[in-house]
């Protein structure tokens, strides 16, 4: 009945099993390096469209639609093959030299995911009563000090949840990059595949050292909300 | 769950009923039917892709299939199929004969039986004029490819020391070429000269006479089926005796094509 013979050993061991595991490497860098970047760029981004300054405000607003509504691989073939135009040949240059589809793919998924941790930290400083905010003006705080020091630290607490869903979704589309010739762990099981016709086996694996990496994060949000967040709570 | 189990047991029993009744020869089942269902690609310039004009499938392979059927006497049928999916239509029986420009690979001869060869070409490098001479010279530096493909492991198999980035699509491979981020992107001859008689810059590039790898095409039959291979092989060899073969190669790849590739001492013989 069924003919295919199912060979698990191809991605347990030997030379295939050390590009999976090459290709988890590159997925966790590129995950991690991104969500640090995204962040800090987020918080600039929700920072700027709270503002009073009308056309910061407008430039954060513009900035927010155009890339949460764009997709990703458009994005990503945007940085990697439209950036060649724009740029003065020298840098081109340099780029080709340095490994620019690792490049490429970070500052896309940085950009892309900054729109979404700006959205949710800037519901998170809405979520803070505005009698804080004009408490610290009324003590002479300036704007940025007064997010810096009272709202931005509270606001963020309330962020981290959604914050590492955004994470968890990051990772994700991180397979996207394959695209550009990345060789993450979708990109590393797509080769294994081409290699042995054991497709199965090798998107198994991927698969499930997705959902590994998936349950580790969602673990890390529940550990927040009963430690952290019960504790802010009931004080 | 013991009802699934029941139903399961029942589908398969039923589905290996159906497999018993129709396994009948499959050269009579074609001649029945009086249609010949091929497997082709439908956007591979030069060998199956769609006519502009007639919006029909056209190309080196459908030719090949439609000497076929005419000799047979039967109609034909083409079915759109991509690099992934020709095999398993062949083998669930969707297709009777695949002609989509297949490399007759060991891995590939063990499920399915192949025609003798109708195409001959060879894994070949696109580079920048003037730059490369040798395979040497290839060493070390980034290697542009396709995903999937035999020259994906052809390629990491000749340039050790090479980066090899594969892309989506060949296409994709060679913008990367022209936006200097590849120092050459390699797979068939064929395909690559094909790309070459597209690109706007054309004269900035060229194939150089470097090869790594035979690449023999074959048309594939379904496992056993032993009536309708010899006769797809007695008619390659009658083709290739009556000139006609080569007639048809000359219509898609000759002088006066957009693809122009040499056939050089090529000829269909009874020889794998």
């Amino acid at each position: 009945m069924l003919k295919y013979q199912f060979d698990w050993s191809v991605v347990t061991s030997g030379k295939y099993f050390e590009w999976l595991l090459s290709g988890l490497y590159t997925t966790i860098q590129l995950s991690v390096v991104s969500v640090i970047l995204s962040f800090i760029l987020g918080l600039i981004i929700a920072i700027m469209r709270m503002s009073n300054f009308k056309p910061v405000q407008w430039f954060a607003h513009g900035y927010l639609e155009f890339f949460r509504n764009t997709p990703l691989l458009v994005q990503i073939f945007f940085w990697y093959f439209g950036s060649y135009k724009i740029l003065p040949t020298a840098i081109n240059d340099w780029l080709n030299r340095t490994n620019f589809e690792f490049g490429a793919a970070v500052i896309a998924l940085t950009i892309y995911t900054s729109a979404f941790i700006a959205e949710d930290i800037r519901s998170g400083v809405r979520s803070i009563p505005k009698e804080q905010l004009e408490a610290a003006r009324s003590s002479g705080f300036s704007y940025i000090r007064s997010m810096q020091y009272i709202i931005l630290p509270q606001a963020v607490r309330i962020t981290i949840p959604p914050l590492i869903n955004q994470f968890l979704n990051l990772m994700k589309n991180s397979s996207l990059a394959m695209t550009i010739g990345v060789a993450e762990l979708t990109y590393q099981a797509r080769q294994v595949e081409s290699y042995t016709f054991k497709g199965f086996e090798a998107f198994t694996a991927a698969t499930l050292v997705y959902v590994v990496l998936s349950i580790v994060i969602t673990l890390m949000v529940t550990y927040y909300d009963k430690r952290v967040l019960s504790l802010m709570k009931a004080r | 769950m013991k009802r699934f189990i029941v139903m399961f047991v029942a589908l398969m029993f039923v589905v290996g009923l159906c497999g018993t009744l129709f396994a009948q020869d499959r050269l009579e089942t074609i001649k029945k039917r009086g249609a010949l269902i091929a497997g082709v690609k439908d956007s591979t310039p030069g060998f199956g892709f769609v006519d502009e004009k007639t919006r029909e499938i056209v190309g080196y392979d459908v030719d090949f299939v439609r000497a076929i059927a005419n000799k047979l006497g039967v109609k034909l049928v083409l079915k759109p199929v991509t690099s992934a999916s020709r095999m398993p239509q062949l083998i669930e029986g969707n297709i009777d004969i695949i002609a989509a420009t297949m490399t007759k690979t060991a891995e590939r001869a063990k499920q399915i039986d192949f025609s003798i060869t109708y195409f001959f070409t060879g894994q070949k490098f696109i580079t920048k004029k003037g730059t490369v001479k040798t395979l040497a010279e290839l060493d070390g530096k980034r290697i542009g490819t396709a995903k999937g493909s035999t020259s994906e492991q052809n390629a990491a198999k000749a340039l050790p020391k090479a980066t090899i980035l594969s892309f989506d699509d060949y296409p994709q491979a060679f913008l990367a070429l022209q936006q200097g981020k590849v120092f050459a992107v390699t797979t068939d001859e064929s395909i690559l000269a094909n790309i070459l008689g597209k690109a706007p810059n054309k004269e900035q590039f060229e194939i150089p006479d470097i090869q790594i790898s035979d690449e023999p095409y074959g048309l594939g039959i379904k496992k056993g089926e032993k009536t309708l291979v010899d006769f797809v092989n007695k008619t390659l060899l009658d083709m290739e005796k009556s000139g006609e073969a080569k007639k048809i190669f000359d219509k898609w790849f000759g002088p006066n094509s957009s693809t122009q590739l040499q056939r050089g001492n090529f000829k269909i013989t009874a020889d794998k």
